[in-house]
């Protein structure tokens, strides 16, 4: 089976950033350069139809940071007094805790101990996820940033802490690997997931789905991944464990089994799906906070995980249903290898620091100074 | 000056008394309400657009607080104006183009430019027509390798990167070996961006692209809602104005859209079409898919009309009223009354305004609203 890759974020720093940072730092933080909270946003992967080619054109995995970033009760306010109505929610975007630290020179920027400094952010993500088991804290994010006021000029890096798993995540084959939703779960089941999340106070990054008894009948309900164990008690893990059901059951069981094989239709229903807001448009590699979330479900369920339905959901804009709609969410399972001796509980290593433009591990530059010198926005001004 | 002059539009927008009169069929203008309303429709409708509370001390008391203006983040931008203007355009067209304050040419220098749908520019930073040969100006490793690897061997995409300075190579802050033990495993499950396999070229027209920032919001002395744009390059840095403004057609780069400070926002600056000129358009929209909508409203009408003449409890209903003589004249003047077509609803104006803000940023794909 082929390796899992993920597709990793890419910042998309907003200029409104970079101003309420110049305001931050000349009247609040001044010469200080400790962290300081902020939040970033991601949507559903994004890919668009070239009216000239034909094509269809993937966007990036953007992971934008704005001025209201720095809005640090922008997370705990968001859902109740900035909404209308409280009833569902608006936008489409998953909003993200993280920290930044900004540097008064560039030396120190530099010389920030930065495997340290890594480190200890991404034991701040296991920690929660070992002691809370919250999965709020998975899609955590840090930028260091040095602002030369001056020349308008911000060198910055991101980093997206993800725990590496080995061994690695393996993508099923055939009818299991990546697909259109659509083949695996019926229209009215997607309608009513579709429906179920826009009621909820705000886009949750992940979640669980279970699908309801009859099959496509049915309309699936919708869990918090915090609630796994409540939530998918009564869910068998992936086929029906027929040595846990009465006899006569039993043999029944065993004789769908059966029918099943022989139909087309072989385990391509899953009854316990994990899913989660892809921002990611690549049909082949998910997006990043599927890594955290995998490694969290390891973390705490190593029993049940060796193979989990991955449903990559990317339909957020979806608003009305109809049979016309174009599902792009897709679905999957994907494995484990067990291995022998595999430390549990322990901190796996992380990866995560955003590589530059030429695919380096470097700062990145953002030049605001055609935006924001005064003399340059005189020269073309009309 | 420009700074002045802002100051001056800012004073008279003060000044301008809120319009409270719907007039958007008669104007093309709409008061604060129906901007909230159209708004509101757009959000739930396309729910890439949402509401801002924007800056507090910029806060239009005439607009609700949580409702001061609409953004959508993330349009995408597939090319650049110009190689729309001239790909059905003829071939040989040429055209004189002017570099204008552009890094590329001298104050005022004009230039003949052939063949401009088949080639990049040559004002730094341009990129060229086709999606597959960007050349994206940081020199992207992916594209160059991609470019060399399989997709049509334009191979000017390495020429492109030579072009131009690279802002983001800061030599001495690359530090590749930061993840060192983690780089076999990062080979692995993540995708190394220059790892030249086979998927890589499939996904080569990933983050070639750029995207906008699109703002919408209320601008009062026009009564017309505002456009405001921020643009990104392929790798999430912001574009400067000349690059802006290679993505606004000929007719209104530089004209009708300008940098300007953002009306929401203390220091932020964006490119801005000028609203002198929208409700007069709008109007004209207007009319045309009112006329449009109208009909098809009076279309339906006729068809809901006679099946209800059908059933016998209207039918009666009729017969009564005109047995009882007199009342018959009222009747059919309340009967025209509610026959009366609505036309276009005012929510729709957003929707409407967008396809005309299209026209003039024919590749930032604004325009979410195909199922109108």
């Amino acid at each position: 089976m082929p390796t899992l890759q993920f597709a990793p974020f890419s910042s998309v720093v907003s200029p409104a950033f970079w101003h309420k940072l110049t305001d931050l730092k000349i009247d609040v933080l001044k010469l200080s350069d400790e962290a300081v909270p902020i939040t970033g946003t991601y949507t559903a992967g994004k890919s668009i139809f070239d009216r000239e080619t034909g094509q269809e054109v993937l966007l990036g995995t953007g992971f934008s940071v704005g001025g209201e970033s720095f809005d640090a009760s922008s997370t705990t306010s968001h859902d109740e007094s900035t909404l209308p109505g409280a009833s569902g929610h608006s936008g489409n975007a998953v909003t993200a805790t993280g920290s930044f630290k900004n540097f008064n020179t560039i030396e120190e920027f530099k010389a920030l101990d930065k495997t340290k400094y890594f480190d200890e952010e991404a034991q701040k993500i296991w920690d929660s996820i070992i002691a809370t088991k919250s999965t709020t804290e998975l899609n955590r994010f840090f930028v260091i940033t040095f602002a030369d006021l001056k020349k308008y000029k911000y060198y910055y890096w991101f980093s997206f802490p993800a725990f590496v798993s080995k061994p690695a995540w393996e993508i099923g084959e055939g009818s299991e690997s990546w697909k259109s939703v659509v083949d695996v779960l019926s229209r009215d089941e997607l309608a009513s997931i579709n429906a179920q999340l826009r009621a909820e106070p705000t886009l949750p990054a992940f979640f669980l789905v279970k699908r309801a008894r009859g099959g496509s009948q049915g309309a699936p309900a919708i869990g918090k991944v915090e609630d796994y164990e409540t939530f998918f008690t009564d869910v068998p893990t992936s086929e029906v464990r027929s040595s846990s059901l009465p006899r006569s059951i039993r043999s029944l069981a065993s004789l769908t089994k059966r029918l099943r094989r022989s139909s087309s239709l072989t385990l391509a229903r899953p009854q316990r799906i994990v899913s989660f807001i892809d921002p990611s448009p690549d049909p082949q590699n998910p997006g990043w906070p599927l890594r955290n979330l995998l490694a969290y479900l390891r973390a705490l369920y190593p029993e049940s995980t060796t193979s989990v339905s991955v449903l990559r959901w990317r339909d957020t804009e979806v608003t009305t249903p109809t049979p016309n709609t174009v599902w792009k969410s897709q679905i999957g399972t994907v494995y484990l290898k067990e291995v022998e001796g595999a430390a549990a509980g322990k901190r796996p290593s992380a990866v995560g620091w955003e590589r530059n433009p030429n695919g380096k591990l470097g700062a990145r530059l953002a030049d605001l100074a055609p935006m924001m010198d005064p003399t340059r926005l005189a020269a073309q001004a009309v | 000056m420009q700074a002045l002059q802002s100051s001056i539009f800012a004073m008279r927008e003060y000044l301008s008394p809120v319009l409270k009169e719907s007039k958007f069929k008669e104007h093309g203008r709409i008061t604060p309400e129906e901007f909230v309303a159209a708004g509101d429709f757009l959000v739930y409708k396309f729910p890439v657009w949402t509401w801002e509370k924007g800056d507090d001390s910029k806060a239009r008391d005439f607009l609700p607080r949580e409702k001061q203006y609409l953004v959508t983040r993330g349009v995408p931008c597939l090319r650049r104006a110009q190689s729309l203007a001239y790909t059905d355009a003829d071939e040989d067209a040429e055209r004189l183009v002017s570099f204008g304050e552009g890094a590329g040419g001298a104050e005022g220098d004009e230039w003949v430019e052939t063949h401009a749908g088949r080639k990049a520019s040559d004002n730094p930073g341009a990129d060229s027509a086709a999606l597959t040969e960007i050349p994206d100006d940081d020199g992207d490793e992916i594209a160059r390798g991609v470019g060399g690897l399989s997709l049509g061997g334009q191979g000017d995409s390495g020429a492109a990167a030579l072009d131009t300075p690279d802002l983001d190579d800061i030599p001495d802050m690359e530090e590749d070996d930061l993840e060192e033990g983690d780089e076999a495993t990062a080979a692995k499950p993540t995708p190394a961006p220059s790892a030249g396999n086979p998927t890589e070229a499939l996904r080569s027209n990933l983050l070639q692209v750029r995207t906008y920032d699109v703002m919408i919001t209320y601008d009062k002395y026009y009564q017309t809602p505002r456009v405001w744009l921020i643009g990104y390059n392929e790798n999430g840095k912001p574009l400067t104005p000349q690059q802006i403004f290679q993505d606004i057609s000929a007719d209104h780069a530089q004209k009708t859209v300008t940098i300007e400070p953002f009306i929401h926002s203390a220091s932020l600056q964006a490119a801005s079409v000028h609203p002198c000129k929208h409700s007069s358009v709008m109007k004209k929209v207007i009319e045309r898919m009112n006329n449009s909508v109208v009909a098809e409203q009076l279309a339906q009408q006729a068809k809901s009309g006679p099946s209800s003449a059908t059933t016998p409890g209207k039918e009666k209903k009729k017969w009564f009223g005109r047995k009882s003589s007199g009342s018959t004249k009222e009747q059919i003047a309340t009967q025209e009354g509610d026959d009366e077509p609505e036309g276009m609803r005012v929510d729709f104006y957003l929707v409407v305004f967008l396809k005309f803000i299209a026209s003039i940023v024919p590749t930032i794909e604004v325009d979410s609203t195909t199922s109108f």
